[in-house]
């Protein structure tokens, strides 16, 4: 039998600091909710329903509030996700581009289907919705931050083999055609 | 007056307002769902649809626009519009379904999506009969179903708290319960989750939805997707008959329905009073139902060697008149009680102070901090108010204590003093007390005497609030005395109108051995050479308004017609002022 | 009058290098256009002026929605003592927009700076600039930009000596395409579910917190500079007469060379893909093309010859321009793919609030997969145009039309493809 990771979930002295200073931006604390739950996300890797408890108990608001908006926006991981959240995006510019193409590689190079978590817990893939790149098709999103765009089979593997050594892909500045440089 | 258009009718108006509002108030249909009159507008259900014009005003010569015939042109908006949402204007000009094809068409439609997904499991589902949805659609909706699919699954026979149930797969997103707890509740306990067609209304993980008036919601859910626990699968609506009454669990004077079959309280729903609790009732209020049900005294019951057992109604006449004979009438102690509606408080109080005993008194059940400012309060009994009004005397515990260490006969009408703990066994151990009461308790069973008395749901007397407002009940069940067949105050039923030309109540064992207060006793009055002669509430609340400065002009015409009467005390006299 | 776009020099998308370093945007005179409207606002500009000059250089919102700008701020209410806000949207959620972020990596300063006179105008006390939470690195630009430009003096307490505070806070969205949406923006910053509120009252009755607001996007915000330093009669000039200026477009799909392109408004179609783009990759020819986002009616290709990206030519051709991320199909594209997965993407982005938009993409997107699988019938086609009618113009916001459009369209223009992937329907002769 597993035993259970327990893990209490709380928020620190600096943690609090921040969370003072993310309620300082807005007129209401319920105006925080969306910041907090972030910061909740960082710190724990999810906002499951102790995180999200977490989160309305410092904040002082309904519970049922923080729920609500949880579920809404997608990019808060109501459960525990794998070390690597690969969003892949297969809207229809990344579509047209051979983003299904991309996905299907991924699924089957880390053996597990859209929406599924590899069982050493490193990778979880989803099929995303437009990430705005579309000039970069096929692209995919690397746990809600960096983007790696112009997707090939090589490119996934490299940054898959990065990525098992925990080497973060870097930003790629993709500059506008006209753009011109100081030079 | 500013006026408004509706199906080509004029109407006009003198307080601005919505148009849904307004088309219902004139005893006009337009289907609709998350609209309430008591709650925000989110125009989410998008079934009040209408077209909506306004008179077009031309800045050039400051008057309204006319055609060759001087009738106002009316540019109407290219969408529909949602009538809850809808402010009138003066001028205004709005298309139902009666006069406009697109507004027939948006309606069909509307309900079309909404039955996509919903399982359209009326037949086992409680709200079948009394629900929005079915009625609209039947009325309004499209004939078949054009989706061919899988339909959406979401969480069935979720508890989402301790009185309330979910089937979020019936739910339509109309947002009412959750305005309920934002808005009147303010628990804030529940909230839609997730997003799109998987939305649904939850509390936080796991969160226990014991919210004090958490059965509002189900009441206000426009289908079956929140019920109730207690209720489930008891009764189908139309098999139940809907009475009128007053709340009697605490001094608010609640308005509720009483939904009884075959001499069964099955459930209490809240009854509209905008003067009281509006659309609201507390969820401890429902409860009732299992007084008005369980635990009732039926037949007189006397004391034999330690024992209450059943005894005749002439018996019980004759111990009493016993009682009184033996006794000096300066020894009874008569308590009265808020439990007891004034009808039987003051012919309680008119038979023992004609036979000699000292005015009536009561002991006000109050509990501090039970009240919440809202429907509940400290005031635990619904007629506190009215045995002051006639005049007894309040007695604290401890002066009630010291009245009946001198007392040797006590004659208790529904009061359970020893529940109460404002006298134990004890105490009234070496004296003759006479219990009128309702249901068995701690103090019934102290008595040498019990007389059943009918209880709020089977009767009609009027009860005062903590606010001095004076309302009444209606019969709502039988007696083994009474038949609905012969009392014309009794509500008729579906069945009773539409299903069958048979009694559709059966049995007889529902029914209790109790009568009026004012019946017994008026019954009881020649054998104690007295007169005194009721028959009906109404009887006796005419004897008290002539009688009863405070009552005065007080009928149940009155009542009935004003949604409760105001009596005028020294509190609502200082209000008014 | 054909534009001269190959000599084009462009105002948005820098010209000297990147100029998020605040340093660099000032070299290059920036903040320039906000030193004179404070400087000299007892005078010149008033913030009358500015709302005029603004709305007499005809700007239109470059979100999607192409309102006059400078209109929408005159909007606002006078001053009751209470807070007033603007609210910027950079929430670019459209399938294929990705151009407000160019902004962000290369020009941040244009688009600050064209904010708080933006907030001087309206007379706002906070700018609250609203991002899509994917876009956590251009996040990560802005508010560094935001901080920088604190620094400054250009944000705060009494900038540049005028007396005048303006904050400005950057938002984090996180993942909900229906934030774009103005008033589900303002439910979202609120800290809520991003349910779109019932209109009236408007933002600048009851915005932010039940205070007048208005709401722009980043694009439109980032032009305000360039109005006041060429002035409303050149900015009207530039591109097409009823939809003047720069606009950023975003190229995307099956070219040669996508990316994000600026130039004036009204530019050819055909330009911009053969002569901008490099034409279609592969040697292939074009099929289709959707004009500014996917909630715009695709336009074949036989539609486009002399169509010019500007609201009028759009509208004459049958579509609109949106937010100008212009996808081009080739002629391989399998349009009942495309439609299935844009219905796919409405479905999961519908916040769920209305019945018709909540049922609707659903419905939607499950008979476009049972077309896509083969296994759909003619009479579905129908149904699914049926279902358009049913949706469009009945729910709260407009994501009902955005979804009801490109279905409506990509069949009626497409019909043949999509009745070659459906089965004949075979009635039974008793």
């Amino acid at each position: 039998m597993q035993i259970n990771k327990i893990m209490s979930y709380t928020f620190d002295k600096e943690d609090l600091k921040q969370i003072d200073a993310i309620k300082a931006k807005y007129p209401t604390v319920q105006s925080a909710t969306m910041p907090v739950l972030w910061y909740a996300q960082d710190k724990f890797g999810h906002v499951n329903a102790e995180v999200q408890h977490l989160v309305a108990t410092t904040l002082d608001i309904p519970e049922s509030h923080v729920h609500g908006v949880a579920t809404f926006y997608t990019q808060y991981y109501k459960k525990e996700m794998g070390k690597y959240v690969l969003d892949v995006c297969t809207c229809f510019s990344c579509q047209v581009c051979g983003g299904y193409d991309m996905l299907h590689y991924i699924e089957d190079k880390l053996g597990i289907k859209a929406g599924e978590t590899t069982p050493d817990g490193k990778f979880s893939i989803q099929e995303a919705e437009c990430l705005g790149a579309c000039g970069y098709a096929p692209m995919l999103q690397v746990t809600n931050d960096v983007y790696v765009n112009h997707l090939t089979k090589e490119k996934i593997d490299s940054m898959i083999d990065g990525l098992k050594e925990d080497k973060l892909p870097e930003y790629e500045e993709i500059l506008p055609p006209q753009l011109i440089s100081k030079d | 007056m500013p006026e408004i258009i509706i199906d080509d009718k004029k109407f006009t108006y003198d307080t601005p307002g919505k148009v849904l509002p307004f088309i219902l108030d004139h005893g006009m249909d337009l289907p609709f769902f998350c609209y309430h009159p008591s709650l925000s507008i989110p125009a989410n259900c998008r079934q009040c649809l209408v077209e909506i014009g306004t008179p077009v005003f031309d800045r050039a010569t400051n008057s309204f626009k006319t055609d060759e015939n001087g009738e106002k042109v009316i540019q109407f908006f290219p969408k529909l519009m949602t009538a809850c949402s809808q402010d009138m204007s003066d001028g205004m000009v709005v298309k139902t379904h009666v006069s406009s094809e697109k507004v027939r068409r948006a309606q069909k439609d509307t309900l079309e999506f909404i039955l996509v997904n919903h399982p359209l499991d009326c037949p086992i589902c409680d709200q079948a009969g009394e629900c929005p949805l079915q009625i609209q659609t039947y009325k309004y909706g499209p004939e078949g179903s054009r989706f061919e699919y899988k339909k959406v699954h979401k969480p069935k026979r979720i508890q989402l708290g301790p009185r309330v149930v979910l089937d979020a797969e019936r739910c339509i997103n109309c947002t009412r319960c959750v305005r309920f707890t934002h808005e009147i509740s303010k628990t804030y306990q529940l909230s839609i989750v997730s997003r799109g067609d998987k939305n649904y209304p939850s509390t936080a993980n796991g969160k226990e939805f014991d919210d004090a008036y958490s059965l509002n919601t189900v009441d206000i859910c426009p289908v079956g997707a929140l019920t109730q626990a207690d209720f489930r699968f008891k009764a189908r609506v139309w098999e139940m008959n809907q009475t009128p009454s007053i709340d009697i669990t605490n001094g608010k004077g609640t308005n509720v329905d009483l939904w009884v079959r075959d001499n069964l309280v099955l459930r209490l729903t809240p009854r509209h009073n905008p003067h009281v609790n509006d659309y609201w009732m507390p969820d401890s209020s429902r409860e009732a139902y299992r007084l008005f049900n369980e635990n009732r005294i039926s037949r007189p019951e006397i004391k034999l060697d330690k024992e209450l057992v059943k005894t005749s109604w002439n018996n019980a006449k004759e111990t009493i008149a016993e009682i009184i004979e033996a006794h000096d009438t300066k020894e009874v102690l008569v308590l009265g009680s808020g439990y007891a509606s004034v009808e039987e408080n003051f012919v309680f109080n008119q038979f023992f102070t004609a036979l000699g005993c000292g005015k009536a008194s009561f002991v006000p059940h109050v509990v501090e901090g039970a009240g919440d400012g809202f429907l509940l309060t400290d005031d635990q009994a619904p007629n506190t108010k009215g045995c002051e009004l006639l005049g007894f005397r309040a007695h604290t515990n401890r002066t009630f204590k010291n009245a009946l260490a001198k007392a040797t006969v006590v004659v208790v009408l529904a009061e359970d003093i020893v529940g109460r703990e404002l006298a134990n066994a004890e105490d009234l151990a070496g004296k003759t007390f006479v219990y009128f009461g309702t249901n068995n308790n701690t103090t019934s069973k102290d008595a040498q005497l019990v007389v059943p008395i009918t209880c709020a749901a089977e009767h009609a007397a009027s009860y005062v609030n903590v606010d001095g407002r004076i309302q009444r009940t209606f019969a709502a069940k039988e007696t083994v005395y009474t038949s609905r067949a012969t009392n014309l105050e009794m509500s008729t039923g579906r069945l009773d109108r539409f299903g069958t030309k048979f009694d559709n109540w059966r049995t007889d064992k529902n029914k209790v051995d109790c009568l009026p207060v004012w019946e017994f006793l008026s019954e009881l009055a020649p054998r104690l050479n007295q007169t005194l002669s009721y028959e009906t509430g109404k009887e006796v609340l005419t004897a008290v308004s002539s009688s009863v400065d405070a009552f005065a002009g007080v009928d149940y015409d009155k009542m009935d017609t004003e949604m409760g009467v105001v009596l005028s005390t020294p509190e609502t006299e200082e209000k008014t002022a | 009058m054909a534009i001269d776009f190959q000599n084009y020099k462009t105002l948005i998308i820098p010209q000297g290098g990147n100029l998020r370093d605040i340093k660099a945007y000032e070299k290059q005179g920036g903040y320039k256009a906000l030193k004179t409207v404070f400087d000299a606002r007892e005078s010149a500009w008033t913030r009358e002026n500015v709302i005029n000059e603004v709305k007499t250089a005809g700007l239109r919102g470059r979100g999607g929605a192409g309102f006059n700008t400078g209109l929408k701020w005159s909007f606002m209410p006078k001053p009751d003592g209470g807070k007033r806000y603007l609210a910027a949207n950079g929430d670019e959620s459209e399938p294929g927009t990705f151009k407000d972020r160019v902004i962000f990596e290369f020009n941040p300063h244009l688009f600050i700076e064209g904010a708080i006179i933006g907030a001087y105008s309206i007379q706002a006390d906070a700018v609250y600039v609203y991002i899509r939470g994917e876009y956590r690195s251009w996040i990560r630009f802005m508010e560094q930009a935001v901080a920088d430009a604190y620094k400054a003096g250009y944000l705060g307490k009494n900038i540049l000596g005028s007396g005048i505070n303006i904050d400005m806070y950057v938002h984090s969205g996180a993942g909900a395409y229906i934030c774009g949406e103005e008033s589900s923006l303002m439910e979202s910053l609120e800290g809520k579910r991003g349910y779109p509120r019932v209109k009236p009252p408007f933002p600048a009755q009851r915005g932010l917190w039940g205070r007048p607001t208005t709401i722009n996007n980043i694009e439109s915000l980032a032009n305000v500079p360039l109005i006041l330093n060429m002035g409303a009669a050149k900015y009207a000039e530039m591109g097409a007469k009823t939809h003047p200026g720069p606009v950023l477009y975003g190229i995307s799909g099956h070219v040669n060379r996508p990316g994000v392109y600026e130039f004036p408004t009204g530019m050819l179609i055909t330009d911009l893909i053969y002569n901008v783009a490099g034409g279609i990759r592969n040697g292939k020819k074009l099929k289709a093309l959707v004009p500014g986002g996917s909630s715009t009616p695709i336009l074949r290709a036989d539609q486009i010859e002399g169509v010019s990206m500007d609201a009028d030519s759009l509208r004459t051709a049958g579509s609109m321009m949106g937010t100008a991320g212009m996808s081009i199909l080739d002629e391989d594209t399998d349009m009942v793919d495309f439609l299935y997965r844009i219905s796919h993407f409405y479905h999961h982005e519908s916040c769920g609030q209305c019945t018709p938009c909540r049922e609707g993409t659903g419905w939607l997107e499950k008979i476009l997969k049972k077309i896509k699988n083969g296994d759909g019938e003619m009479r579905d086609l129908d149904l699914l145009l049926d279902l358009t009618t049913q949706m469009e113009g009945r729910t709260v916001c407009a994501l009902a039309d955005a979804a009801a459009w490109p279905v409506r369209h990509t069949i009626t223009r497409f019909r043949d493809e999509f009745e070659a992937r459906c089965r004949k329907s075979v009635f039974a002769i008793a």
